[in-house]
């Protein structure tokens, strides 16, 4: 019996390790977006100019965001999915779908983080 | 018992609550961004005001529930109208205001860094003291003053800010916002003022012993007046003409003044200290926190670091009053 109940922990271990990764991909690609934007930014404002190209510094923070957005949006459906909340009405959320909940919760988070950091560099036009 | 209980439910004694609206004479002066004197200050407090009425319309809805929920109604939700309140209350309305009100603050941004319409202004930010020179358009060399920043109505003057050893912040609430002045790098504010009239700027970056004491006019003169007023800022120092302001100006020269202080058209050329040339045209002495008349500048000048702790200019104590008042004299003829 204890070698079954080991072999059982292992399996859903191993499932739970592919979640874990994922709950923290979208929280991830926020951080990575906001280290882009900020630091890509800060660098050509310095060494390019204040205003020379500010155009396409702007459209590539809206590209990098918008590929952010796409990940983050594709790994909340995928988080959904997981959580299954309409599957069963028993109400018990085991640790697969807790995960699938959490990470869906996080990827919202990250989603509206990335929209937020990138707003600035919508709206200023210099670097000044 | 009882009597307590009914007396802890009852909030503020009603006196205490009334004298609140006294306090709202502190909004008024010269050194209140509730107080717009120009473009920039109007936009600040347009998004405060919008700001403000927001706080109240979600502190008045917020108590509303919980007053409607314990009091009123009292019966049990289903726990998916409770989700619902929680994720669309707490959630999604908050994240849209921000979102939103962020979008606004970024959007009203370029127009507070908007290009100047001729005039700069370049001010260092010393211990503790503001340098400032006054660069017309086309002109080749600056027009140097102190403590003191003056504005024409009606147009964007552009500030070019920079500090000499600390990080300060060159604030002056009545006409915009706040910009840092950093040892190394020059950072830019431009204002819009329209109001004419004298107004208080402040430091609003720590900076050390003085900073609280490290203030400044700020003046906006209609056009015209304005350009008379720079015009008679270019040209150097009134000679002496009392005997007091002569035995005046000896002393500055036999002590030294002359090392640290400029006074143009004179053989005093010091840059460490302000530029002393039309010092009595100026409506403060030693950054915003004294007059310049007679018992002010003798005050100052015997007790420099006593009014402003660590300041760099040294006290002359050992200058018998009748000194003090002709140096005083002098520098009061300084217009």
């Amino acid at each position: 019996m204890p070698g079954i109940s080991h072999r059982q922990d292992e399996e859903e271990f191993r499932g739970a390790t592919g979640s874990l990764f994922r709950i923290a991909l979208s929280p991830t690609i926020w951080a990575f977006h906001f280290l882009f934007c900020y630091a890509g930014a800060a660098v050509w404002c310095a060494k390019v100019g204040t205003e020379e190209g500010i155009t396409f510094l702007r459209l590539s923070i809206l590209g990098l965001t918008l590929l952010a957005l796409l990940v983050i949006g594709w790994q909340g459906w995928h988080s959904y999915r997981q959580w299954a909340p309409h599957d069963n009405d028993d109400h018990v959320e085991g640790p697969h779908r807790f995960l699938g909940h959490a990470a869906l919760l996080l990827s919202i988070i990250s989603f509206v983080g990335v929209v937020y950091v990138a707003l600035p560099a919508l709206f200023i036009e210099t670097c000044l | 018992m009882t009597r307590c209980g009914k007396q802890a439910t009852r909030g503020p004694a009603p006196p205490a609550f009334l004298v609140l609206p006294l306090m709202l004479g502190a909004c008024e002066g010269r050194q209140s961004a509730l107080m717009p004197g120009g473009q920039d200050a109007s936009q600040l407090f347009l998004i405060f005001m919008v700001m403000l009425g927001g706080a109240v319309v979600l502190w008045v809805a917020l108590n509303g529930m919980f007053y409607y929920f314990t009091q009123v109604n009292r019966r049990h939700f289903a726990l998916r109208h409770g989700n619902r309140i929680i994720i669309g209350a707490g959630v999604i309305l908050p994240t849209v205001v921000v979102g939103a009100l962020l979008a606004w603050g970024l959007s009203i941004m370029p127009s507070q860094r908007a290009r100047g319409d001729g005039l700069v202004i370049r001010v260092n930010a010393e211990e503790w003291w503001w340098r400032v020179e006054y660069w017309p358009p086309g002109a080749e060399a600056p027009i140097a003053s102190a403590n003191e920043i003056r504005f024409p109505a009606g147009s964007r003057t552009e500030l070019q800010l920079t500090a000499s050893t600390y990080i300060h912040s060159l604030w002056i609430p009545s006409l915009g916002g706040k910009m840092d002045m950093i040892p190394g790098r020059q950072t830019v504010l431009t204002l819009h003022p329209d109001l004419e009239g004298f107004y208080r700027g402040q430091c609003a970056e720590f900076c050390g012993a003085s900073h609280a004491l490290m203030a400044f006019e700020a003046v906006v003169m209609a056009p015209s007046a304005f350009d008379t007023w720079l015009a008679s800022q270019a040209t150097p120092a009134a000679e002496p003409v009392t005997q007091d302001q002569m035995q005046g100006k000896s002393i500055f020269r036999r002590e030294g003044c002359g090392a640290c202080h400029t006074i143009r058209g004179t053989e005093f050329t010091g840059a460490v200290g302000p530029d002393l040339t039309h010092l009595a045209s100026r409506a403060s002495l030693a950054a915003g926190i004294m007059e310049v008349e007679r018992d002010d500048l003798m005050t100052w000048i015997a007790h420099t670091r006593e009014i402003k702790p660590q300041v760099a200019m040294p006290a002359y104590d050992w200058l018998s009053p009748e000194e003090l008042a002709a140096l005083a004299a002098y520098l009061e003829s300084l217009e």
